[in-house]
């Protein structure tokens, strides 16, 4: 039936009910003309409404019926047949379900089916169910038995099918076939993958054991049972905070403090697999809990279990590797989470350290660029000061990046040092003695002493400055911006007063200087330095391409700082043309699309920007893998074009992943890390979480103010987001505060007509909106408009919801049609936009039918009311 | 020269969002306040059960109860009492139907592909409502394909109880729009059912 046809139905059954019943049944021939399906529908219906009531039903009232229904006994079901699998045997049964080995009849394909028996025993039970279901369908990984279908039977028993995995269980696997030790934890390297894929989904398996790790017959691992998996936004549910039960968990692998307290994170999965190592390489597990009640469990995990080098003698491994591995293992099996790896990926980088023979190991590029760098330019001089010098560069470099990277309790681990620290000495001390150094090599300690080394380097005043240059990109990258000034300044005085001239590196100097000054908000002295070094390479003869490409997107960088974006995408479109004949999968041209990016989404061009940002994304995951920061910006850029859209959900995940990749790199207690979660902390703003929002947005204030003064503009987005959370709290004192501190970093940063200085008032109007002083609001929002209409697109986003604040500020004082020609600018921006923000446009429909109505019009009032379903949950 | 250092957007502010509304862009929301409605509804049924105190408690105080002890769950935070009404009224559905459904298929054991083993089929009697209800849930369904609104209207009437009134802030339409389709629909029900005299279930 079409919805035209349901109109007709309903509107000649409301004119008929108007009628006499006797003229009913003449009415009905006239106005169904012919059409006698259509009457005898109506005349059912009108008989059912003659009668007054639906079935029975309804009068037997729902307590009733719900009464009824309700806490009837359970019985067992066998299944033989679902769709077009036949059930062959039991494969398994544990606390959360059968699992039956079955065969797909029109294939003869073998899968698994797992059913959930008795699932009305306990709706938290169905519920654990099909969540393992939905974790499952959202898990797509080589090393995870995936998901094929899933439904109910007829009694609404749910169940899933998977894939079948024949195979061997890891231990057995490990223990029959008598494997090296690489190959083991080449294996066991693969199950790490897997799980840490699953980390990157939110998820936490819970149960990793052996038997859930099968290994099939070409060696590949197979992922089971995410019966218990939990995902990681989930963990506040306090009905989750329980201890696992034992029907449920293999007490041998499951974390000591969930099984005490209840505790989940990532780290949990870390110790399982900890475990399953332990077990891999020397046949033992590390503690034997079978036998033990939970008490004297709990006091046998805190002490540390037996070196596996102690176990495993059958390996014949040397006494060094022995002696990683250890640590390798023991580290994992921690007591308490925070000594442990953070993460599967910190594990995982070990874990490749050990593979690879390399106490750590560097960014490839940088170190050949550096390396290679210093040699290619200073090759005599290298050659004749000693090659030993420029080594003490390279590595220095080399551990100060990896150790910037892997700031992580990883790799500050004073075992695994030992072996860098034994290292570094016999550089630093030219010697190979066995003795370590007193003192403790943090990044900053190393870097001191590269500056150091630097400065005794009287006479060779272009290697001192390139050795300035680099260590001051460090620091600058670690956020210690005194330090890297200093530096950027004495290689550019050193450069300036070299003979003969070496404009090259002066050039070098005052972009490095100038990106530096950007990092620490003085963008116009930034950009008339980086100005002045590309300028001089642009002079250069013959030109050097690399330096020219990279000077202007450097341009670019520092214009888009300032908030010039027309500007900074004609540089950049000139950068991106550079690059890419150069090289079309380069570093750099990465780098230079995510900043065209960022230039586009400033001038709305969200499409564009995306699809920068997209291709950004592709060539950093080929370049640096999965799990690198610059992979985390791409992804946290792509977060906030989702967040503009009104994509939250997308918007989560995205910068979700981000975080965890640049926590697990730089640390929690990092800049970016904390900006990072800043920005998902306003999605979840968004998301009108504000409780899991605010925490997050505290501790990121915390971090920054260590790294910038507290007039910093940095601080003001996280103030902004803040601000919002307290609007929500109805704290209107403590948002009115950070609104008008916003306003005014902004003001400093970029000048009185930056948008960014409207979003402060905007949301300042707002406050004076909320606590009913509407003719500051009043002001407020047009000054933020009009501040917009000049630098935004026109169709912007916040305009839109200018307008409509506007219009309700203007509502508020009585002037209604004033405020509905607002409203409606605003509803017709949001209207237009691909995906509007459902809140906003429900707003401002809302505010319409108010409007009309007010203004006595109540069928344009009409128009606007409803229509947009305000609750539709799925199903 | 320096490596080039990935570029971040620096974070974009935004303006705060509106407020006040449950359906501000979080379904994730819906979806976590669906499942606790659910359980928190068949413990309340189970009670009513037990205590076969009928008539002693409707099925507006049963929402009501679910309403006290869930408010203050996150989900609900900007929930309104209207909305979570029209919330539970779905959940309140599916729990019903999902029980009839069950034991109407055990009522048929043996049935189709799928073979059942009862250990208990003595307590498996089937209410009377048990016809009704199931052909009023399909019949809901495909009202829905006519006019989700009036579908939805029926599930927060009749299965949220929720008041003229509340149902026409929960759609957001005016109140005489809901009287009017509440007939219409009701009538329209009713012809599905029972297409002729009322007649006895057939069990």
């Amino acid at each position: 039936m079409e919805s035209t046809h349901w109109e007709q139905l309903q509107s000649l059954f409301h004119r008929a009910v108007e009628l006499p019943e006797i003229e009913r049944e003449r009415f009905l021939k006239c106005a169904c003309d012919g059409e006698s399906a259509l009457e005898a529908e109506l005349l059912a219906m009108l008989q059912s409404d003659g009668r007054g009531t639906i079935p029975s039903l309804l009068e037997q009232g729902l307590p009733g019926i719900a009464g009824q229904f309700v806490g009837l006994p359970e019985e067992a079901v066998l299944v033989r047949e679902i769709g077009p699998y036949r059930l062959l045997r039991v494969l398994g049964e544990g606390g959360m379900g059968v699992v039956w080995l079955a065969k797909r009849q029109d294939t003869d394909a073998l899968v698994a089916i797992k059913f959930l028996p008795n699932a009305n025993l306990s709706p938290a039970r169905r519920e654990r169910f099909a969540r393992e279901i939905k974790t499952l369908a959202k898990l797509r990984h080589p090393y995870i038995a995936r998901l094929y279908d899933a439904g109910t039977l007829a009694d609404s028993t749910p169940w899933f099918v998977m894939e079948y995995v024949e195979g061997e269980r890891l231990t057995d696997y490990v223990r029959e076939r008598s494997h090296t030790a690489d190959e083991i934890l080449q294996l066991f390297r693969k199950v790490c993958e897997a799980v840490r894929y699953a980390h990157s989904q939110e998820i936490i398996h819970r149960d990793l054991k052996p038997s859930n790790i099968m290994v099939e017959k070409d060696g590949a691992p197979r992922l089971l049972d995410f019966g218990i998996a939990r995902e990681l936004q989930g963990l506040d549910d306090p009905s989750e905070r329980t201890r696992p039960g034992l029907r449920f968990v293999s007490p041998d692998y499951a974390a000591p403090e969930w099984v005490r307290e209840g505790t989940v994170g990532f780290f949990t999965d870390v110790y399982s697999l900890g475990v399953v190592l332990y077990e891999s390489l020397t046949g033992k597990l590390p503690f034997d809990r079978a036998k033990r009640t939970i008490e004297e469990d709990g006091r046998q995990i805190d002490l540390n279990p037996q070196k596996p080098s102690a176990l495993g003698a059958r390996l014949g491994l040397s006494k060094s590797a022995w002696s990683d591995l250890d640590v390798l293992c023991l580290k994992s099996l921690r007591a308490d989470p925070q000594e442990r790896y953070l993460s599967v990926e910190a594990l995982l980088r070990d874990l490749d350290h050990y593979l690879q023979n390399e106490p750590l190991e560097a960014q490839p590029d940088s170190l050949r660029y550096r390396i290679g760098k210093v040699f290619a330019r200073h090759r005599r001089p290298v050659l004749a000061t000693g090659l030993a010098l420029a080594l003490v560069v390279g590595l220095i470099v080399f551990f100060t990046l990896r150790l910037a990277a892997a700031r992580d309790v990883a790799l500050a681990e004073a075992a695994r040092t030992q072996r860098i620290q034994k290292f570094m000495t016999s550089l630093f001390q030219g010697d190979d003695s066995e003795a370590g150094p007193s003192e403790d090599l943090r990044v900053v300690t190393l870097l001191d002493r590269g500056v150091q080394k630097a400065q005794r380097l009287q006479g060779e005043s272009a290697i001192q400055a390139e050795l300035y240059r680099t260590l001051g990109s460090i620091y600058d990258q670690l956020g210690k911006y005194d330090q890297a000034e200093t530096l950027f300044e004495s290689a550019l005085k050193l450069d300036r007063g070299s003979s003969p001239q070496n404009d090259m590196a002066e050039a070098d100097d005052l972009v490095a200087l100038g990106l530096l000054r950007s990092d620490q908000g003085k963008s116009q002295e930034a950009e008339s330095l980086v100005r002045q070094g590309t300028s001089i390479v642009e002079q250069h003869r013959p030109i050097d391409a690399m330096r020219q490409a990279n000077a202007t997107s450097a341009l670019g960088r520092v214009l888009i700082e300032s908030g010039q974006y027309p500007a900074a995408t004609e540089v950049l479109d000139h950068a991106v043309a550079l690059q890419t004949k150069l090289d079309p999968s380069s570093v750099e041209l990465s780098d230079t699309l995510t900043l065209l990016a960022n230039a586009q989404l400033y001038l709305g061009n969200y499409d564009e920007s995306e699809r920068l940002n997209q291709r950004a994304l592709d060539m950093d995951r080929k370049i640096y893998g999965e799990s690198h920061p610059n992979v985390a910006a791409d992804l946290i850029n792509l977060g906030q074009l989702e967040d503009q859209w009104g994509h939250y959900v997308e918007a989560e995940h995205y910068d979700r992943e981000a975080v965890a990749i640049t926590k697990a790199w730089y640390g929690t207690d990092h800049p970016d890390a904390a900006r990072q979660s800043a920005i998902l902390a306003q999605v979840l703003v968004h998301e009108g979480k504000y409780d899991e929002a605010e925490p997050l947005l505290r501790s990121a204030f915390g971090t920054e103010r260590k790294f910038f003064s507290p007039t910093d503009a940095h601080l003001a987005y996280i103030l902004n987001a803040l601000g919002s959370v307290e609007v929500n709290r109805g704290e209107f004192a403590a948002a009115m505060d950070n609104f008008r501190q916003v306003i005014s970093l902004y003001r400093t940063a970029y000048g009185d007509g930056d948008y960014r200085v409207g979003i402060g008032m905007s949301n300042l109007g707002n406050v004076y909106l909320q606590t009913k002083q509407y003719t500051e609001a009043e002001h407020l929002f047009r000054q933020a408009i009009d501040l917009w209409k000049k630098v935004l697109p026109a169709d912007n986003i916040n305009i839109a919801i200018g307008q409509v604040r506007l219009g309700r500020a203007i509502f508020a004082q009585h002037r209604y049609p004033e405020a509905v020609s607002h409203t409606l600018a605003g509803y017709e921006i949001l209207e237009k936009q691909s995906t509007p923000s459902a809140s906003s446009i429900q707003a401002a429909r809302k505010d319409l039918a108010a409007g009309y109505l007010a203004m006595k019009q109540p069928e344009k009032a009409r128009i606007y009311e409803g229509g947009v379903a305000s609750v539709d949950p799925k199903k | 020269m320096p490596e080039a250092r990935k570029a971040e957007f620096p974070p974009i502010d935004t303006v705060t969002p509106f407020d006040g509304n449950a359906s501000a862009g979080s379904k994730q929301a819906l979806d976590d306040l669906f499942s606790l409605v659910y359980e928190e509804l068949r413990r309340l049924a189970s009670m009513v059960r037990r205590n076969e105190a009928n008539a002693t408690i409707s099925s507006t105080a049963l929402l009501h109860e679910a309403w006290i002890r869930l408010r203050d769950s996150p989900p609900l935070a900007s929930t309104s009492l209207a909305h979570f009404k029209a919330i539970a009224a779905r959940a309140m559905r599916q729990v019903l139907v999902d029980e009839a459904r069950r034991r109407s298929a055990r009522k048929r054991g043996g049935a189709g592909e799928v073979v059942f083993v009862g250990f208990d089929e003595a307590a498996a009697e089937i209410a009377t409502g048990d016809h009704d209800l199931l052909a009023l849930d399909a019949s809901i369904h495909e009202l829905a394909t006519h006019s989700p609104r009036q579908a939805r209207m029926v599930e927060c009437r009749f299965f949220g109880g929720l008041s003229v009134t509340e149902t026409a802030t929960v759609l957001g339409v005016s109140e005489s729009a809901i009287e009017r389709d509440w007939r219409a629909a009701k009538a329209w029900l009713g012809s599905k059912i029972h297409p002729e005299k009322h007649q006895q279930t057939p069990d």
